[in-house]
């Protein structure tokens, strides 16, 4: 799969999009920012389509579906929930343990906001999940960390197997006539999948020692960096209890910022060590810089504190009445800053422009 | 290149070695066909061959290995894997990332080489096996044949000198498994590749091979020789070789290319089949009726205008190319999914509406893997269980007579005196006889096999082959999907071709499995003229000049 974006720029709009999303209760905001994450699905999932039509796994379900279902029920969970809230809808009976009470519009309302904050979340994963391959994610992972990096692919495409696995044990044990009915049931369910999976990854274990991934044993600067990061955790855990004693605060940070110090040497040091070498060279284009400019803009207009910008409208709370939430005209167009990713490039035969062959 | 001296390997916590007193030598170059019932340890040989036995495995090895000079029990499978490249079985569960040419480039990236050089030597790779149009495809996309070749690009990356495949066509079609083992062959030559394969289906590949290695059964050693005189003293043969070993050819012939080693002795006196299987099976009562069913997954149309029947007491051999839509048409009948159109009739009845449960009390269905069926601790609890989920409320008596017939079963499936075994410890036939015991206790009266041969021996197949015989016989009516032209050679009553969703052809065995390209049994291929497609076929036509 080729991503039209390079790698860093889609963290960069991931992280961007996560930090907006906490920052924001107003739904109007929440709204605007769930419908440019759409677009962006949309359009990433259309080019993979096109580039992939005889995948199996490339889409697994619609954003739009799994949002209009986390907000549904999100909003009925929390109305039942919550007994705030001055507009009561109706009331269950009373002798309904946890339930009874009033169904306020306000708990509706709060529910169907984080629905809309959850929704965003998973949309903003799905889309990075959708467009990055395996290889991006090996990458995005520091080179000491190597080892992580396989984990995390193996993780990547063992996933889809699993879910495959899944549908195949449940019809397999429905055609004998299974049924859940209570907590033993789930045992002709779990029990495959458990041993099935333990004999997938021990083949894949096996299929990687063949390809020559076994571990070099017995490397005598390992144990050197295993006591660095010990020292290093220890200095910063040290150094935080330090800063809780107000005469110590000081030491406390420079104990701190030693140990961290002495992790990221320890983990630059480990990195070197790992020979490693990329089939494919990532490059910047113009588009991956519009992208961080316009994630740039968005952080700054949500979280600094412009003098010239009334951000009141940012914060948000149904209770204890609802009340319209107010607009910013600015704060809506800045959210839409996050659909850059969506921009269709004029050449569309360059999807690997920036995922380029190492020597191309 | 490799040189095998008494080796003896024994598993972990196993009190049976896996393979014993294995003498071997392996010339530079050859190829080499290791063959052997389930269980003989044709795995273990290769694993030992690339030290993943018993660096990855443990267990008691003894003797000696010594591979291109190096003995892989003291080098690691990492130092090994520059020597020995090594296919696995599934071509699914090999890959480590989405994209072909990521996946070869992977393991390259692994040992730091150069950017440059790393791109050569792929692009050497995807050319080699005619991989270059497949190069930015996603893996998941590709058919088995070229996963499997794939597979093969990624073991060739460190530039081995050994190739070693176990089993590596087990799960394709006849056309993909004949596409790779041409590759290999091709590797073999141009390359002068030393290739190690096992594999269960003889007749595909014996021609090719010029060393043919037998283990014998329960470990008690290797054969080892030229092919032509090793397949004389063993009991695994392709049906070619055992119709001129019964007509007393020596040595008898290994391929269709010698067919004139039994033509020029011998005349055909009568083109009828001595087994027609076909016994006008059009008089006896409909079982399962499908109606121009059409099936749509997503926005492929999987199934289009699907017609068949299935009558009491034949054998239907469903077969067609991988991704036809054979697995997706029995899980429609069984109702795990909903047809766009058309219908699916059980005993004149719809099944629209029916549940999955309902329709499975009438219908044995044994998907592709059977494992996922078993999670007893033992073979007759397990039998059991779909007894108590169809009933869940026995009382004492149902209970004892859901145990009789669990015993009854297990005599059926011929695993009495493994009731109380751990069905996951069972050979694979066996656990696939669990899976049919466990699909069949409600004495169903259609019986569904999806690729029942997988992974099979041949004495695993015949034991398979008169089960199913004996149960046509008793009136079931069997629908089997199978891309083992030789199993449905020998039991088919029918045979139906689908592909890309069409019913292309359905009839006579004789009649559809001689006019396809795809799926002609050898001793079709042999005698065009006749309607013979078994060795006992051709015996009882065949007359000495």
């Amino acid at each position: 799969m080729n991503p039209t974006l390079n790698t860093w720029t889609w963290v960069i709009w991931l992280s961007s999009t996560l930090v907006v999303i906490w920052s924001t209760r107003n739904p109007i905001y929440l709204g605007l920012i769930l419908l440019t994450l759409i677009c962006v699905w949309l359009s990433a999932a259309t080019r993979i389509n096109k580039q992939y039509p005889d995948s199996r796994s490339t889409i697994p379900f619609s954003p739009v579906r799994i949002s209009v279902f986390i907000i549904f029920f999100s909003a009925i969970f929390n109305g039942l929930i919550s007994r705030f809230g001055n507009t009561p809808l109706f009331y269950l009976p009373e002798w309904i343990p946890f339930l009874g009470g009033p169904v306020t519009l306000e708990g509706l309302a709060f529910g169907v906001i984080n629905g809309m904050v959850l929704s965003g979340i998973l949309i903003a994963f799905m889309t990075v999940n959708l467009t990055l391959p395996a290889r991006s994610l090996i990458r995005l992972i520091p080179r000491a960390f190597y080892p992580l990096a396989v984990v995390t692919s193996i993780a990547v495409t063992f996933l889809p197997n699993t879910t495959r696995q899944v549908d195949e044990i449940r019809e397999s044990q429905a055609i004998r006539g299974h049924r859940v009915r209570g907590l033993k049931d789930w045992l002709p369910l779990i029990m495959p999948l458990l041993i099935g999976g333990l004999e997938r990854a021990m083949g894949l274990a096996e299929t990687m020692t063949a390809r020559g991934f076994a571990g070099d044993e017995g490397k005598p600067l390992w144990t050197r960096s295993r006591v660095g990061l010990v020292f290093g955790l220890l200095f910063l855990l040290t150094g935080w209890l330090f800063q809780l004693i107000p005469a110590l605060q000081v030491v406390g940070i420079i104990t701190s910022s030693f140990g961290l110090c002495l992790i990221f040497y320890t983990l630059w040091t480990v990195g070197k060590r790992v020979q490693r070498s990329h089939y494919r060279r990532e490059t910047w284009t113009y588009l991956d810089m519009f992208v961080i400019i316009g994630c740039a803009l968005i952080l700054s207009i949500y979280l600094l504190p412009f003098l010239w910008l009334d951000k009141s409208s940012i914060a948000y709370n149904p209770y204890p009445i609802i009340t319209l939430p107010q607009f910013d005209i600015l704060i809506a167009l800045a959210s839409f800053m996050l659909v850059i990713p969506a921009i269709k490039k004029s050449n569309s035969n360059s999807d690997l422009h920036n995922q380029i062959r190492s020597d191309d | 290149m490799i040189s095998i001296n008494n080796l003896t390997f024994t598993y972990p916590g196993s009190n049976q070695a896996a393979v014993r007193d294995i003498n071997l030598e392996i010339t530079k170059g050859s190829f080499t066909l290791v063959v052997g019932a389930s269980g003989s340890g044709k795995s273990t040989l290769l694993r030992c061959v690339n030290g993943l036995v018993p660096h990855f495995s443990g267990g008691i090895l003894s003797g000696e290995i010594i591979v291109n000079g190096l003995n892989p029990v003291e080098a690691s499978p990492k130092i090994m894997s520059r020597h020995v490249g090594f296919v696995f079985q599934d071509p699914e569960s090999q890959f480590i990332l989405d994209q072909v040419e990521d996946e070869i480039a992977f393991t390259l990236e692994n040992i730091a080489m150069q950017p440059e050089a790393m791109h050569a030597k792929v692009g050497e790779i995807l050319e080699l096996l005619d991989l270059q149009n497949l190069r930015n495809r996603r893996i998941d996309s590709l058919s088995g044949g070229e996963q499997q070749r794939v597979a093969i690009g990624t073991a060739l990356s460190l530039e081995p000198s050994i190739l070693l495949l176990d089993e590596p066509t087990s799960q394709l079609d006849p056309i993909s498994a004949q596409e790779v083992l041409l590759y290999i062959k091709r590797l073999n030559e141009t390359l002068g590749l030393t290739i190690l394969i096992s594999e269960h289906r003889i007749e595909r590949i014996i021609s090719f091979a010029d060393n043919l290695v037998y283990l014998k059964k329960d470990a008690a050693g290797v054969i080892n020789g030229a092919p032509r005189k090793i397949i004389q003293m063993i009991d695994l043969v392709p049906p070619i070789t055992k119709l001129g070993m019964a007509l007393g050819i020596k040595p008898a012939p290994l391929s269709i290319e010698e067919k004139g080693r039994i033509t020029q002795d011998y005349k055909i006196h009568d083109i009828q089949r001595a087994s027609n299987q076909m016994r006008e099976n059009f008089e006896s009562k409909i079982c399962l009726e499908i109606q121009n069913l059409q099936v749509e997954l997503g926005k492929n149309i999987v199934l289009r205008q699907v017609n068949l029947t299935l009558h009491q007491g034949e054998i239907l051999a469903l077969m067609g190319p991988n991704g036809s839509g054979k697995t997706t048409l029995l899980r429609t009948i069984v109702g795990f999914i909903r047809q766009n159109e058309g219908g699916v009739y059980l005993f004149g009845k719809s099944t629209s509406g029916m549940k999955v449960a309902e329709i499975c009390r009438q219908i044995g269905y044994l998907p592709q893997n059977p494992n996922s069926l078993l999670f007893s601790d033992s073979v007759a609890e397990e039998l059991m269980v779909t007894l108590s989920n169809h009933h869940p409320s026995m009382d004492n008596q149902a209970l004892e007579k859901a145990r009789l017939e669990v015993l009854n079963t297990l005599k059926r499936i011929g695993l009495q005196n493994q009731q109380l075994a751990y069905p996951r410890d069972l050979s694979v036939g066996q656990r696939q006889r669990v899976a049919i015991g466990a699909v069949t206790i409600t004495s169903p009266r259609i019986l569904m096999l999806d690729e029942p041969t997988r992974g099979l021996d041949y004495a695993a197949k015949d034991s398979l082959a008169k089960r199913l015989e004996e149960w046509r016989q008793a009136g079931m009516a069997v629908l089997l999907v199978t891309h083992d032209v030789e199993l449905a050679a020998l039991v088919a009553s029918r045979v139906s071709i689908l592909d890309e969703g069409k019913i292309f052809a359905c009839g006579d065995p004789s009649k559809i499995l001689r006019s396809s390209e795809t799926f002609t049994p050898q001793i079709a291929e042999l005698f065009p003229q006749t309607d013979w497609l078994t060795a006992q076929d051709a015996l009882s036509g065949l007359r000495k000049i």
